[in-house]
Protein backbone atom coordinates (compact mmCIF):
# COMPACT_ATOMS: atom_id res chain seq x y z
CA UNK A 1 0.00 0.00 0.00
CA UNK A 2 2.68 2.75 1.16
CA UNK A 3 4.83 1.31 -1.69
CA UNK A 4 2.18 1.84 -4.32
CA UNK A 5 1.47 5.17 -2.80
CA UNK A 6 5.47 6.41 -3.10
CA UNK A 7 5.26 5.13 -7.06
CA UNK A 8 2.06 7.14 -7.81
CA UNK A 9 4.21 10.68 -6.09
CA UNK A 10 6.92 9.60 -8.03
CA UNK A 11 5.22 9.43 -11.20
CA UNK A 12 2.89 12.55 -10.27
CA UNK A 13 6.14 14.57 -9.66
CA UNK A 14 7.78 13.03 -12.63
CA UNK A 15 4.71 14.83 -14.55
CA UNK A 16 4.65 17.89 -12.75
CA UNK A 17 8.95 18.35 -13.54
CA UNK A 18 8.37 17.89 -17.02
CA UNK A 19 5.85 20.21 -17.35
CA UNK A 20 7.78 23.31 -15.89
CA UNK A 21 10.99 21.84 -18.11
CA UNK A 22 9.22 22.26 -21.01
CA UNK A 23 7.59 25.67 -20.15
CA UNK A 24 10.65 27.12 -19.20
CA UNK A 25 11.74 25.98 -22.06
CA UNK A 26 9.15 27.88 -24.77
CA UNK A 27 7.21 29.98 -22.01
CA UNK A 28 4.62 29.31 -23.92
CA UNK A 29 1.87 29.53 -20.77
CA UNK A 30 3.93 31.78 -18.47
CA UNK A 31 4.27 34.89 -21.21
CA UNK A 32 0.62 34.40 -22.20
CA UNK A 33 -1.33 34.44 -18.69
CA UNK A 34 1.42 37.53 -17.60
CA UNK A 35 0.81 39.36 -20.15
CA UNK A 36 -2.58 39.20 -20.24
CA UNK A 37 -3.11 39.89 -16.56
CA UNK A 38 -0.63 42.87 -17.18
CA UNK A 39 -2.53 44.02 -19.52
CA UNK A 40 -6.09 43.93 -17.99
CA UNK A 41 -4.30 45.49 -15.05
CA UNK A 42 -3.07 48.13 -16.32
CA UNK A 43 -6.48 48.79 -18.59
CA UNK A 44 -8.16 48.73 -15.19
CA UNK A 45 -6.03 51.06 -13.67
CA UNK A 46 -6.57 53.56 -16.16
CA UNK A 47 -9.77 53.23 -16.50
CA UNK A 48 -10.73 53.34 -12.88
CA UNK A 49 -8.15 53.59 -10.28
CA UNK A 50 -6.23 54.82 -8.78
CA UNK A 51 -8.27 57.45 -7.31
CA UNK A 52 -9.64 55.12 -4.55
CA UNK A 53 -12.86 53.45 -4.42
CA UNK A 54 -15.95 54.14 -2.72
CA UNK A 55 -18.20 51.54 -0.93
CA UNK A 56 -20.79 51.36 -3.57
CA UNK A 57 -17.67 50.32 -5.99
CA UNK A 58 -16.24 47.61 -4.00
CA UNK A 59 -18.10 44.64 -5.01
CA UNK A 60 -17.83 45.95 -8.55
CA UNK A 61 -13.68 45.91 -7.89
CA UNK A 62 -13.56 42.92 -6.44
CA UNK A 63 -15.17 41.28 -9.34
CA UNK A 64 -12.69 42.51 -12.04
CA UNK A 65 -10.22 41.24 -9.62
CA UNK A 66 -11.78 37.28 -10.59
CA UNK A 67 -12.24 38.39 -13.86
CA UNK A 68 -8.67 39.17 -14.45
CA UNK A 69 -7.50 35.97 -12.67
CA UNK A 70 -10.31 33.66 -14.68
CA UNK A 71 -9.58 35.30 -18.03
CA UNK A 72 -5.63 35.21 -17.55
CA UNK A 73 -6.28 31.59 -16.32
CA UNK A 74 -8.26 30.38 -19.18
CA UNK A 75 -5.60 32.23 -21.96
CA UNK A 76 -2.69 29.88 -20.78
CA UNK A 77 -4.20 26.89 -18.35
CA UNK A 78 -6.43 24.95 -21.15
CA UNK A 79 -2.53 24.50 -22.99
CA UNK A 80 -1.50 21.31 -20.60
CA UNK A 81 -3.51 18.90 -22.61
CA UNK A 82 -4.50 20.58 -26.11
CA UNK A 83 -0.40 20.72 -26.46
CA UNK A 84 0.14 16.76 -26.09
CA UNK A 85 -2.62 16.42 -28.70
CA UNK A 86 -1.60 19.08 -31.08
CA UNK A 87 2.03 17.96 -30.96
CA UNK A 88 1.24 14.14 -31.02
CA UNK A 89 3.06 13.44 -27.68
CA UNK A 90 -0.53 12.11 -26.18
CA UNK A 91 0.27 8.44 -27.55
CA UNK A 92 3.10 8.11 -25.70
CA UNK A 93 2.05 9.79 -22.58
CA UNK A 94 -1.10 7.44 -22.81
CA UNK A 95 0.94 4.17 -22.85
CA UNK A 96 3.33 5.26 -19.83
CA UNK A 97 1.08 7.46 -17.00
CA UNK A 98 -1.14 6.08 -15.08
CA UNK A 99 -4.03 8.64 -15.92
CA UNK A 100 -4.45 9.79 -11.73
CA UNK A 101 -0.63 10.61 -11.71
CA UNK A 102 -1.27 12.50 -14.82
CA UNK A 103 -4.03 14.03 -14.16
CA UNK A 104 -2.75 15.02 -10.55
CA UNK A 105 1.24 16.03 -12.23
CA UNK A 106 -1.01 18.54 -14.74
CA UNK A 107 -3.31 20.03 -12.13
CA UNK A 108 -0.34 20.67 -9.82
CA UNK A 109 1.51 22.64 -12.17
CA UNK A 110 -1.46 25.19 -13.44
CA UNK A 111 -2.19 25.28 -9.63
CA UNK A 112 1.65 26.65 -9.14
CA UNK A 113 0.90 28.66 -12.19
CA UNK A 114 -2.33 30.05 -11.05
CA UNK A 115 -1.18 30.76 -7.27
CA UNK A 116 1.93 32.92 -8.84
CA UNK A 117 -0.44 34.65 -10.85
CA UNK A 118 -2.27 35.39 -7.40
CA UNK A 119 1.15 36.13 -5.66
CA UNK A 120 1.94 38.98 -8.88
CA UNK A 121 -1.82 40.29 -9.15
CA UNK A 122 -3.22 40.59 -5.86
CA UNK A 123 -0.84 42.92 -4.28
CA UNK A 124 -0.46 45.13 -7.50
CA UNK A 125 -4.55 45.54 -7.60
CA UNK A 126 -4.82 45.65 -4.22
CA UNK A 127 -2.10 48.47 -4.32
CA UNK A 128 -3.18 50.32 -7.66
CA UNK A 129 -7.06 50.23 -6.79
CA UNK A 130 -6.51 51.52 -2.82
CA UNK A 131 -9.12 48.11 -2.34
CA UNK A 132 -8.91 47.70 1.55
CA UNK A 133 -8.76 44.86 3.11
CA UNK A 134 -10.33 43.99 6.05
CA UNK A 135 -9.05 40.33 6.43
CA UNK A 136 -6.11 39.68 5.21
CA UNK A 137 -6.66 35.64 6.83
CA UNK A 138 -10.06 35.64 4.65
CA UNK A 139 -8.53 37.32 1.49
CA UNK A 140 -5.70 34.61 1.34
CA UNK A 141 -7.68 31.82 1.58
CA UNK A 142 -10.42 33.37 -0.61
CA UNK A 143 -7.44 33.39 -2.94
CA UNK A 144 -6.40 29.64 -2.03
CA UNK A 145 -9.25 28.21 -2.26
CA UNK A 146 -10.51 29.80 -5.87
CA UNK A 147 -7.20 29.62 -7.31
CA UNK A 148 -6.97 25.77 -6.69
CA UNK A 149 -10.46 25.33 -8.04
CA UNK A 150 -9.84 27.40 -11.24
CA UNK A 151 -6.99 25.29 -11.34
CA UNK A 152 -8.65 22.26 -11.44
CA UNK A 153 -11.83 22.93 -12.99
CA UNK A 154 -9.38 24.46 -16.15
CA UNK A 155 -7.11 21.17 -16.18
CA UNK A 156 -10.35 18.66 -16.22
CA UNK A 157 -11.89 21.10 -18.30
CA UNK A 158 -8.69 20.95 -20.82
CA UNK A 159 -8.76 17.33 -20.94
CA UNK A 160 -12.07 17.39 -22.29
CA UNK A 161 -11.21 20.38 -24.96
CA UNK A 162 -8.16 18.27 -25.92
CA UNK A 163 -10.09 15.64 -27.16
CA UNK A 164 -12.32 17.51 -29.74
CA UNK A 165 -12.06 19.10 -33.05
CA UNK A 166 -12.80 22.69 -32.12
CA UNK A 167 -10.68 23.17 -29.38
CA UNK A 168 -11.11 27.80 -29.07
CA UNK A 169 -14.77 28.36 -28.25
CA UNK A 170 -15.36 24.91 -26.11
CA UNK A 171 -12.84 25.27 -23.10
CA UNK A 172 -15.43 28.70 -22.28
CA UNK A 173 -18.41 26.90 -23.09
CA UNK A 174 -17.34 23.88 -20.77
CA UNK A 175 -15.32 25.80 -17.93
CA UNK A 176 -18.91 28.25 -17.93
CA UNK A 177 -21.02 25.74 -15.40
CA UNK A 178 -17.51 23.80 -14.08
CA UNK A 179 -16.40 27.65 -12.64
CA UNK A 180 -19.39 29.76 -12.49
CA UNK A 181 -20.45 28.35 -8.82
CA UNK A 182 -16.67 28.46 -7.59
CA UNK A 183 -16.21 32.08 -9.04
CA UNK A 184 -19.67 32.82 -6.45
CA UNK A 185 -18.08 31.48 -3.56
CA UNK A 186 -14.53 32.78 -3.97
CA UNK A 187 -16.45 36.45 -5.21
CA UNK A 188 -18.46 36.15 -2.02
CA UNK A 189 -15.72 35.48 0.05
CA UNK A 190 -13.64 38.52 -1.17
CA UNK A 191 -16.38 40.56 -0.96
CA UNK A 192 -16.39 39.56 2.91
CA UNK A 193 -12.72 40.07 3.20
CA UNK A 194 -12.67 43.61 2.02
CA UNK A 195 -15.42 44.61 4.98
CA UNK A 196 -14.32 45.49 7.86
CA UNK A 197 -17.88 44.72 9.55
CA UNK A 198 -17.62 41.26 11.45
CA UNK A 199 -21.35 40.07 10.14
CA UNK A 200 -20.05 40.29 6.56
CA UNK A 201 -16.69 38.42 7.32
CA UNK A 202 -18.83 35.54 9.10
CA UNK A 203 -20.81 35.61 5.74
CA UNK A 204 -17.44 35.04 4.38
CA UNK A 205 -16.82 32.16 6.42
CA UNK A 206 -19.71 30.57 5.18
CA UNK A 207 -18.90 30.88 1.02
CA UNK A 208 -15.15 29.80 1.77
CA UNK A 209 -16.56 26.88 3.48
CA UNK A 210 -19.03 26.35 0.31
CA UNK A 211 -15.27 27.08 -1.79
CA UNK A 212 -14.14 24.32 0.09
CA UNK A 213 -16.45 22.08 -0.66
CA UNK A 214 -16.72 22.59 -4.06
CA UNK A 215 -13.39 22.09 -4.94
CA UNK A 216 -13.27 18.68 -2.69
CA UNK A 217 -16.05 17.83 -4.87
CA UNK A 218 -14.60 19.10 -8.04
CA UNK A 219 -11.06 16.64 -6.75
CA UNK A 220 -13.34 13.35 -6.31
CA UNK A 221 -15.15 14.04 -9.51
CA UNK A 222 -12.04 14.87 -11.78
CA UNK A 223 -10.22 12.09 -10.56
CA UNK A 224 -12.96 9.83 -11.17
CA UNK A 225 -13.73 10.80 -14.91
CA UNK A 226 -10.51 11.82 -16.30
CA UNK A 227 -9.72 8.02 -16.79
CA UNK A 228 -13.03 7.61 -18.80
CA UNK A 229 -12.10 11.03 -20.64
CA UNK A 230 -8.23 10.27 -21.48
CA UNK A 231 -8.74 6.80 -22.39
CA UNK A 232 -10.75 5.94 -25.76
CA UNK B 1 -7.38 -11.43 -31.57
CA UNK B 2 -10.95 -12.89 -32.31
CA UNK B 3 -13.08 -11.54 -35.53
CA UNK B 4 -12.26 -7.57 -34.64
CA UNK B 5 -14.25 -4.97 -35.89
CA UNK B 6 -13.72 -1.06 -35.99
CA UNK B 7 -15.19 1.61 -38.43
CA UNK B 8 -14.51 5.47 -37.97
CA UNK B 9 -18.43 6.66 -38.59
CA UNK B 10 -19.55 5.06 -41.53
CA UNK B 11 -15.88 3.93 -42.89
CA UNK B 12 -15.29 -0.12 -41.70
CA UNK B 13 -11.61 -0.05 -41.20
CA UNK B 14 -11.21 -3.53 -39.45
CA UNK B 15 -13.78 -6.42 -40.41
CA UNK B 16 -13.68 -10.05 -38.93
CA UNK B 17 -9.63 -9.56 -38.17
CA UNK B 18 -8.88 -12.82 -35.91
CA UNK B 19 -4.98 -14.13 -35.69
CA UNK B 20 -2.83 -15.19 -33.08
CA UNK B 21 0.94 -15.23 -32.03
CA UNK B 22 3.14 -16.70 -29.54
CA UNK B 23 6.28 -15.88 -27.52
CA UNK B 24 8.96 -15.98 -29.85
CA UNK B 25 7.71 -15.23 -32.86
CA UNK B 26 6.47 -12.61 -35.10
CA UNK B 27 3.32 -11.73 -36.50
CA UNK B 28 3.65 -9.92 -40.19
CA UNK B 29 0.35 -7.65 -40.67
CA UNK B 30 0.56 -6.59 -44.90
CA UNK B 31 -2.30 -4.87 -46.58
CA UNK B 32 -2.37 -1.00 -48.84
CA UNK B 33 -2.75 2.38 -47.18
CA UNK B 34 -5.88 2.23 -45.45
CA UNK B 35 -6.38 -0.95 -44.45
CA UNK B 36 -6.25 -1.03 -40.92
CA UNK B 37 -2.79 -1.93 -40.55
CA UNK B 38 -2.44 1.25 -37.90
CA UNK B 39 -6.15 1.13 -36.23
CA UNK B 40 -4.89 -3.09 -35.77
CA UNK B 41 -1.53 -2.34 -33.81
CA UNK B 42 -3.60 0.60 -31.66
CA UNK B 43 -6.43 -1.84 -31.10
CA UNK B 44 -3.79 -4.47 -29.59
CA UNK B 45 -1.78 -1.74 -27.93
CA UNK B 46 -4.84 -0.33 -25.98
CA UNK B 47 -4.91 3.02 -27.28
CA UNK B 48 -8.38 2.12 -29.14
CA UNK B 49 -10.96 -0.35 -28.45
CA UNK B 50 -12.57 -2.65 -31.10
CA UNK B 51 -16.46 -2.16 -31.42
CA UNK B 52 -16.45 -5.68 -31.91
CA UNK B 53 -14.59 -8.98 -31.08
CA UNK B 54 -11.90 -9.89 -28.17
CA UNK B 55 -8.04 -9.15 -27.50
CA UNK B 56 -6.61 -11.67 -25.89
CA UNK B 57 -3.14 -10.91 -24.12
CA UNK B 58 -1.34 -13.44 -21.56
CA UNK B 59 1.96 -12.52 -19.78
CA UNK B 60 3.24 -15.54 -17.78
CA UNK B 61 0.08 -17.17 -16.99
CA UNK B 62 -2.25 -14.14 -16.50
CA UNK B 63 -4.62 -12.20 -18.73
CA UNK B 64 -3.67 -8.46 -18.83
CA UNK B 65 -6.45 -5.89 -18.81
CA UNK B 66 -5.97 -2.88 -21.12
CA UNK B 67 -4.31 -0.55 -18.97
CA UNK B 68 -1.57 -3.13 -18.23
CA UNK B 69 -1.72 -4.28 -21.80
CA UNK B 70 -0.59 -0.18 -22.37
CA UNK B 71 2.36 -0.39 -20.31
CA UNK B 72 3.26 -4.07 -21.24
CA UNK B 73 3.70 -3.30 -25.03
CA UNK B 74 6.53 -1.54 -27.02
CA UNK B 75 5.30 0.85 -29.39
CA UNK B 76 6.78 1.93 -32.83
CA UNK B 77 4.33 4.24 -34.69
CA UNK B 78 4.63 6.61 -37.31
CA UNK B 79 2.61 9.03 -35.67
CA UNK B 80 4.49 8.39 -32.14
CA UNK B 81 6.06 11.97 -31.01
CA UNK B 82 8.12 13.18 -28.46
CA UNK B 83 8.79 16.69 -26.63
CA UNK B 84 10.41 18.84 -28.81
CA UNK B 85 11.45 21.15 -26.38
CA UNK B 86 13.41 18.19 -24.35
CA UNK B 87 16.94 16.77 -25.63
CA UNK B 88 16.87 12.63 -26.56
CA UNK B 89 18.19 11.64 -23.14
CA UNK B 90 15.52 14.18 -21.27
CA UNK B 91 12.72 12.26 -23.23
CA UNK B 92 13.85 9.01 -22.26
CA UNK B 93 14.65 9.68 -18.88
CA UNK B 94 11.39 11.05 -18.66
CA UNK B 95 10.16 7.54 -20.31
CA UNK B 96 12.47 5.83 -17.32
CA UNK B 97 10.92 7.56 -14.60
CA UNK B 98 7.44 6.64 -15.11
CA UNK B 99 8.23 3.35 -16.03
CA UNK B 100 10.45 3.38 -12.89
CA UNK B 101 13.68 2.08 -14.53
CA UNK B 102 17.04 3.19 -14.08
CA UNK B 103 18.10 7.10 -15.94
CA UNK B 104 21.39 5.28 -17.77
CA UNK B 105 18.93 2.72 -19.02
CA UNK B 106 17.81 5.63 -21.31
CA UNK B 107 21.95 6.60 -22.22
CA UNK B 108 22.89 2.67 -22.87
CA UNK B 109 19.72 2.64 -25.41
CA UNK B 110 20.52 5.88 -27.22
CA UNK B 111 24.00 5.01 -27.73
CA UNK B 112 23.05 1.52 -29.11
CA UNK B 113 20.49 3.13 -31.65
CA UNK B 114 22.87 5.85 -32.72
CA UNK B 115 21.76 8.86 -31.27
CA UNK B 116 23.41 12.16 -30.27
CA UNK B 117 22.22 12.14 -26.42
CA UNK B 118 21.69 16.28 -26.09
CA UNK B 119 19.97 17.12 -29.49
CA UNK B 120 16.58 18.67 -28.84
CA UNK B 121 13.87 16.29 -30.26
CA UNK B 122 12.32 18.53 -32.59
CA UNK B 123 15.85 19.10 -34.18
CA UNK B 124 16.17 15.68 -35.26
CA UNK B 125 15.65 13.94 -39.07
CA UNK B 126 13.02 11.86 -39.51
CA UNK B 127 15.15 8.91 -39.48
CA UNK B 128 16.68 10.14 -36.10
CA UNK B 129 13.21 10.36 -34.76
CA UNK B 130 12.15 6.97 -35.57
CA UNK B 131 15.51 5.94 -33.79
CA UNK B 132 14.17 7.33 -30.99
CA UNK B 133 11.00 5.76 -31.29
CA UNK B 134 12.70 2.32 -31.45
CA UNK B 135 14.70 3.58 -28.02
CA UNK B 136 11.73 4.73 -26.64
CA UNK B 137 9.52 1.18 -27.05
CA UNK B 138 12.59 -1.36 -26.02
CA UNK B 139 13.10 0.94 -22.72
CA UNK B 140 11.44 -0.99 -20.41
CA UNK B 141 12.20 -4.36 -22.33
CA UNK B 142 8.89 -5.29 -23.80
CA UNK B 143 7.67 -8.91 -24.19
CA UNK B 144 5.13 -7.35 -26.81
CA UNK B 145 6.20 -5.47 -29.77
CA UNK B 146 3.77 -3.86 -31.75
CA UNK B 147 5.85 -2.15 -34.64
CA UNK B 148 3.69 0.04 -37.40
CA UNK B 149 6.19 0.71 -40.43
CA UNK B 150 9.08 -0.10 -37.79
CA UNK B 151 11.59 0.55 -40.72
CA UNK B 152 10.31 3.72 -42.25
CA UNK B 153 12.87 6.65 -43.19
CA UNK B 154 15.90 4.60 -41.75
CA UNK B 155 19.38 3.92 -43.37
CA UNK B 156 20.69 0.87 -44.21
CA UNK B 157 23.10 1.04 -40.83
CA UNK B 158 19.84 1.83 -38.98
CA UNK B 159 18.07 -0.95 -39.77
CA UNK B 160 20.26 -3.26 -39.69
CA UNK B 161 20.86 -1.66 -35.31
CA UNK B 162 16.92 -2.03 -35.28
CA UNK B 163 16.45 -5.47 -36.54
CA UNK B 164 19.49 -6.70 -34.21
CA UNK B 165 17.64 -5.56 -31.36
CA UNK B 166 14.20 -6.80 -32.42
CA UNK B 167 15.74 -10.17 -32.78
CA UNK B 168 17.45 -9.53 -29.56
CA UNK B 169 14.53 -8.70 -27.87
CA UNK B 170 12.34 -11.96 -29.54
CA UNK B 171 14.22 -14.11 -27.54
CA UNK B 172 12.41 -13.52 -24.95
CA UNK B 173 8.59 -11.95 -26.63
CA UNK B 174 6.80 -11.74 -29.27
CA UNK B 175 6.22 -8.70 -32.51
CA UNK B 176 3.81 -8.30 -34.31
CA UNK B 177 4.89 -5.90 -37.44
CA UNK B 178 2.83 -3.66 -39.69
CA UNK B 179 4.11 -2.55 -43.02
CA UNK B 180 2.47 -2.57 -46.27
CA UNK B 181 4.86 -4.85 -48.01
CA UNK B 182 6.20 -8.16 -46.11
CA UNK B 183 9.66 -6.71 -44.76
CA UNK B 184 12.88 -9.29 -44.47
CA UNK B 185 12.18 -10.03 -40.66
CA UNK B 186 13.28 -12.67 -38.69
CA UNK B 187 11.34 -15.48 -37.20
CA UNK B 188 7.66 -15.01 -38.78
CA UNK B 189 5.95 -17.22 -37.93
CA UNK B 190 2.27 -16.27 -39.24
CA UNK B 191 1.50 -13.70 -42.06
CA UNK B 192 -2.03 -11.63 -41.80
CA UNK B 193 -3.21 -9.49 -45.31
CA UNK B 194 -5.54 -6.83 -44.47
CA UNK B 195 -7.86 -6.13 -47.46
CA UNK B 196 -9.37 -2.86 -48.19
Amino acid sequence: MWRDICIWLAETATIFNKEWRTELRTRYALNTVGLFAFTTLVTTTIALGPAGISEPARPFVVVLLWMILLFAASAGLPRTFVHEEESRTAMALRLMARPSSLFCGKALYNLVLIFSLELLVAPLYIGVMQLPIGSMRHFVLALLVGGFGLALGSTLTAAMVAQAEAKGPLFAVLAFPILLPLLKFAIDATLAATADQSLLIARGEVALTLGILYDGTLMVAALMLFPAIWNP
Amino acid sequence: MHHLYRSYGRLRVLRDVSGAVETGEVLAVTGDNGSGKSTLLRCLAGLMAPQKGTIVCRLEGRELDVIERRRAVGYVAPDLEFYGELTTLENLQFACRLRHLDDDRAGHLLQRVGLPLNRPAGKLSSGMRQRLRWAWALLHRPRILLLDEPLQNLDAKGRDEVLLLLTEQLENGLAVIANPDPLELPNVARHLHLAR
